[in-house]
């Protein structure tokens, strides 16, 4: 749970700067202001780049030896805020500074921390 | 099943390692990364305000937009700057404070060759410290205005010093306690040195929120100067010509976006509204037709519809 609050505490954190994106604007009524295409791209970004991890073999061997259906885990990423999407890459991020983090810390470490932050747990938990 | 579980008692674990494996990640920067030849630099002309009659967050943020150029006291800043009752100011506070004054922060790469690259583009830059020890942070903002590689020191623009000369390694120190935080304040023409692309955009989209569309306009023409047909900073360049109400104008930078990304649905719901401001109803009308049929995003649905709403009614009281 202590872990719960981390992530909460992050995605304040990271709210903060994002906040003032998406549509919010002190121009024209309606007017959809630069911050809305700046988020969707970083979005993009984030899920190419996340997508590139889980393709990986020894990380798709880690999904498969816990039973996690890669494109299950994908359309959760999906379903995530940007703020979160960004929080979560973050939580990588700030594993390794550079460098391969898979390589770095372990295909089974990176695999238990992605199905943790997109809830894939939960439903485990459930069983 | 009770396999399962065990992996999920095991990712209770996850903090503890987190813990571990970051204690070691951070690579601290350090004097010898420093471009070769770097040669040493300090913006001597840099004005001083001294902190006894202002607290270091005014006293330090009125030192670098004085250099870039806007007239501005610390007594001015204090106001917008001081909490009393935290005795400090906070970051965020020193960016809005920044942007009220028509210029742009930009937070630069935690590193001392990033300093050292804005120092020899004749920018200072503020920098948070913390001068006391982890468990009793004393933290302070000051300004690095020079960096002499010879004798390994870092000149600052600090509390009542107006040059205070440290050992570099001292400085890495106490501004990796304030986690390598940095600004430059640039003026809306100008790019920072090895811009960050987003970071920048970033910056340049909350000068916009701040309402100051005359500057995005410039920072937006700047970006476009560095990054020629960006489809961001066409965007940005387009709303802020529709913010300064040059319709027109901004219709025509609309149009150059979307000739070349004409599924860029944001931007044709703008044009529309431009096209509105200029009573062009039915040509608004007609875009926000063409923006209906290749959206499917729901929440850019919705406001477009409301968009086309808003046009219908005008159309109607127009009359």
């Amino acid at each position: 749970m202590g872990f719960e609050k981390t992530r909460g505490a992050l995605t304040r954190l990271i709210s903060v700067s994002i906040i003032c994106m998406g549509f919010a604007q002190v121009a024209p009524a309606g007017m959809i202001g630069t911050g809305y295409l700046l988020e969707d791209e970083s979005r993009a970004a984030s899920i190419s780049r996340m997508d590139i991890l889980l393709a990986r073999e020894d990380v798709g061997r880690q999904l498969e030896a816990f039973g996690v259906d890669r494109a299950m885990v994908m359309e959760r990423l999906g379903a995530l805020s940007t703020a979160e999407l960004l929080e979560l890459e973050g939580r990588l991020d700030s594993q390794v500074a550079g460098g391969d983090i898979v390589g770095l810390i372990g295909a089974v470490f990176v695999v238990l921390l992605i199905l943790e932050l997109v809830g894939v747990t939960d439903i485990f938990k459930s069983f | 099943m009770f396999g399962a579980q065990r992996v999920f008692d095991g990712s209770r674990l996850l903090p503890a390692l987190l813990v571990l494996v970051t204690g070691c990640a951070s690579i601290p920067p350090s004097v010898s990364e420093l471009p070769s030849p770097a040669g040493s630099v300090e913006l001597e002309d840099t004005p001083f305000y001294p902190q006894e009659r202002y607290q270091c967050g005014p006293a330090a943020l009125a030192t670098v937009l004085a250099q870039s150029g806007a007239a501005v006291s610390p007594e001015n800043l204090v106001d917008k700057v001081y909490l009393p009752g935290r005795q400090g100011s906070l970051q965020y506070e020193l960016l809005a404070a920044t942007r009220t004054e028509g210029r742009l922060p930009y937070v630069i790469d935690g590193r001392l060759a990033a300093v050292w690259r804005e120092l020899a583009a004749g920018r200072p830059v503020l920098v948070l410290q913390n001068l006391g020890v982890a468990a009793i942070p004393r933290w302070h903002y000051a300004v690095v205005v020079g960096i002499d590689t010879e004798r390994g020191e870092v000149v600052l623009r600090s509390g009542t010093d107006r040059r205070r000369v440290t050992r570099a390694k001292t400085f890495l120190r106490t501004w990796q306690r304030g986690d390598y935080w940095g600004m430059v304040v640039l003026a809306p023409d100008e790019l920072p040195v090895a811009a960050d692309r987003s970071r920048y955009f970033e910056a340049i989209v909350a000068l916009e929120q701040a309402g100051q569309s005359e500057e995005a306009a410039i920072a937006w023409a700047t970006a476009l100067r560095n990054w020629p047909g960006d489809t961001v900073a066409l965007f940005g360049r387009a709303n802020a010509l529709f913010a300064l109400r040059d319709y027109r104008a901004a219709e025509d930078a609309y149009r150059d976006l979307l000739e070349r990304d004409g599924a860029a649905v944001a931007a044709r719901n703008n044009l529309a509204l431009a096209l509105a401001e200029q009573g062009r109803y039915d040509a608004a009308l007609q875009e926000i037709g063409i923006a209906l049929s290749e959206t499917d995003d729901s929440a850019l649905e919705q406001e477009l519809t409301d968009t086309e709403a808003t046009i219908q009614r005008r159309k109607a009281g127009g009359k």
